[in-house]
């Protein structure tokens, strides 16, 4: 009884971010939500499956990403949402280096791949690392690697942020491709 | 090239949350936070907490096979 009321305050606890990269993922505050619903009714059903003292975040940020994918098999690719529409016609352009703003940068993810999306999504803002992040998506760690590295790229075209100049490029790309500078 | 960005980024590669490979050096790291805190800041419909409530209660009220003993 204790473990199930502590893995349901586990699951409550996870929601926020759950609901943040189902977001991420379908760019649709109402596909999103009703992903997350989807995970945790999932999640319920699986946990004897789950392993006590193994990250439950990891854990059921796979099941909402499998759950994604086979919700967009099962629809075949849709056009894009209208809200997407919305966004990408006020995208505009991020008119000088250095003013881009939250909106133009929402506008730009949304125009990645969904494995682009996903994996920059899990390294850069959901605070996973490489393994879990390969783990979750269930592939291996270069292709992570890889994937976040043509993210990140494709990102700075697309918003034409001036190169990593000032900021240090060597250090990130570095990170991102395998220690080239070690 | 600069000799000490292998150091400068050993250091940083250990950050106290886990490394942070888009780092707060780079302009794409910030937004990527900044937009994904946006998004989990939103507040959470109860419809979620309810769920759960409603599964967590059809597993007491009916007791499952492999529950009781």
């Amino acid at each position: 009884m204790s473990d199930r009321s502590s893995f349901k305050q586990d699951l409550l606890g996870a929601i926020p971010s759950l609901r943040a990269f189902a977001m991420s993922l379908s760019q649709n505050a109402d596909k999103a939500d009703d992903l997350v619903q989807e995970t945790l009714v999932k999640a319920w059903d699986k946990q004897t499956s789950f392993q006590p003292g193994t990250n439950l975040k990891a854990w059921v940020f796979t099941i909402l990403r499998n759950e994604f994918y086979s919700q967009m098999r099962k629809r075949g690719r849709e056009v894009q949402d209208s809200d997407g529409l919305i966004t990408a016609r006020m995208a505009v352009h991020p008119s000088q280096p250095g003013s881009m703003d939250l909106k133009d940068f929402r506008a730009a993810l949304e125009k990645l791949p969904e494995d682009q999306r996903e994996a920059i999504i899990l390294i850069g803002a959901s605070g996973f690392s490489y393994e879990e992040a390969a783990e979750i998506c269930d592939c291996a760690v270069g292709t992570i690697k890889s994937r976040v590295s043509r993210a990140r790229t494709r990102l700075q075209e697309i918003l034409s942020v001036s190169g990593e100049g000032d900021y240090g490029p060597d250090a990130i790309a570095s990170q991102v491709m395998g220690s080239t500078a070690a | 090239m600069k000799s000490n960005t292998a150091t400068a980024m050993g250091s940083q590669n250990k950050g106290a949350n886990g490394s942070e490979p888009l780092g707060s050096n780079s302009e794409i790291g910030r937004k990527l936070k900044q937009y994904y805190d946006d998004l989990i800041s939103d507040d959470v419909p109860d419809r979620f907490a309810d769920l759960l409530k409603k599964l967590e209660d059809s597993e007491t009220n009916s007791p499952a096979s492999d529950g009781g003993k």
